[in-house]
């Protein structure tokens, strides 16, 4: 029986990848970037200091030391939870950008003429165990709580800012048309997966 | 009897998707796979003419066009990758680094067996060579697919067509010819009805899918991309590492 194995692993494996195929090819339309052009204009200049701003006001230790002098258990047990989730929320929007990167990176290097084999596969693996990661440190967060990776989420802000810059300046090298679009939807955080 | 319904009915449907082909203007452009469905309506033809003029010839003939069967359908594969990688120079490149790999391996396998198998029986080893090279398939199948996935490359209804219903008969064919294989298992009428059926289900999808021409779509926006692949790798590298740091750095805190 164990002589089976190799042959039902490889037809295994066949229709786990059908099966990822089809799920994607019927998940088309919702799982396509999709723009969302701005009801209102509003300057693009600072938009990295309000994430920032947003982000320091959610997470600040001010909040929790006011919180916890001044309020009853059951409120500090109430805010550490919605912070966990803020903090929680934060962390898969940082890997929905990242993921918006790679996605974007695979459609240009699916037209690339000079395509790199080594290169290709160590940037999966790096974005794989990204996702890992990320997915790592979503429980720990839901274990421990946000105050306590308070400097975690400074750290967040910087690269939700700094991914934001790599990914505007990839894609304004890859496709500028869509690249303004993106700049104006991230403006108003408005891209979705 | 069941197993005759299924045969006639095969038959019916082989020449059904060739007219329709012919009619619709769909062989020359997808020549490989028609070529494949002609040959496979050819050999159901022939056994079935062997089969009612000369039965007692029938068990070598059965096995000897078998093996044609499976060899011939390294051209749909063929079809699969010329028209997935058409417009994807990109993947291309990936591609053939898998398809040498994988024969590579098989040239391998069948070399070593050869060499450490004494007898030769044809029932057995026909079954055992159709079923590797069924496996071979399921595994070009599965890497084109996954690379169709990864890369997101868009597919029109015909190649979909063509993939998903190829994809289920090398599944059964493997699954089956696997515990075909095993002592005792071949000679269940069961086991023995899982091919044709599934063959008969990946008719039934080239039925649909092949009814009318429908291409690939054209990556329209794809044709301003700035195709420098260091640049884009080093980019996306580069916000991957950054990224990565930043969470080993929140998960030490």
């Amino acid at each position: 029986m164990s002589q089976l194995l190799p042959y039902l692993g490889v037809a295994l494996l066949l229709l786990v990848v059908s099966g990822l195929w089809a799920r994607q090819i019927f998940l088309k339309g919702k799982s396509r970037i999709e723009l969302l052009l701005p009801r209102k204009h509003r300057g693009t200049g600072g938009n990295t200091a309000s994430h920032g701003d947003l982000g320091e006001r959610i997470f600040s230790l001010e909040d929790w030391y006011f919180v916890s002098r001044y309020v009853p258990s059951e409120i500090q047990t109430m805010f550490l939870r919605e912070r966990a989730a803020l903090a929680i929320s934060w962390l898969r929007r940082t890997r929905s950008r990242v993921s918006l990167v790679m996605r974007s990176h695979v459609a240009a290097v699916r037209q690339t003429e000079n395509f790199r084999l080594g290169p290709e596969l160590k940037l999966a693996l790096s974005y794989l165990f990204f996702l890992v990661l990320c997915d790592l440190l979503i429980g720990w967060i839901w274990l421990r709580g946000p105050v306590r990776t308070r400097k975690m989420v400074g750290q967040t802000l910087r690269t939700v800012a700094w991914l934001r810059g790599a990914f505007e300046q990839l894609m304004a090298r890859v496709d500028p048309a869509t690249c303004n679009a993106l700049r104006t939807s991230f403006d108003h955080r408005a891209v979705r997966d | 009897m069941f197993g005759q319904i299924l045969w006639w009915m095969e038959i019916a449907a082989e020449a059904f998707i060739l007219l329709r082909s012919i009619n619709a203007r769909l062989y020359g452009k997808y020549l490989s796979f028609f070529i494949y469905l002609t040959a496979v309506l050819l050999i159901d033809l022939l056994r079935f003419s062997v089969l009612t003029l000369h039965p007692n010839v029938y068990a070598p003939v059965y096995w000897y066009t078998e093996f044609l069967h499976a060899g011939i359908g390294y051209a749909v594969i063929l079809e699969i990758y010329k028209q997935t990688l058409n417009n994807s120079p990109g993947v291309v490149r990936i591609a053939q680094t898998f398809l040498w790999g994988v024969l590579g391996a098989v040239i391998l396998k069948v070399m070593s067996n050869a060499v450490s198998r004494p007898l030769w029986s044809t029932a057995t080893m026909s079954v055992e060579l159709e079923r590797d090279m069924r496996t071979v398939q399921a595994l070009l199948l599965a890497g084109i697919i996954a690379l169709l996935a990864y890369y997101v490359v868009p597919t029109g209804r015909n190649l979909r067509g063509i993939i998903f219903g190829y994809s289920a008969y090398i599944y059964s064919s493997v699954v089956s010819l696997a515990f075909g294989s095993l002592p005792g298992h071949g000679l269940r009428p069961g086991w023995r009805l899982v091919q044709p059926i599934a063959y008969l289900a990946a008719l039934l999808i080239w039925s649909y899918a092949l009814w009318s021409y429908s291409p690939n779509p054209a990556a329209g926006t794809e044709s301003k991309i700035d195709r420098d692949y260091k640049f884009i790798a080093g980019q996306t590298r580069r916000t991957l590492a950054r990224a990565r740091s930043f969470l080993k750095l929140g998960g030490e805190l």
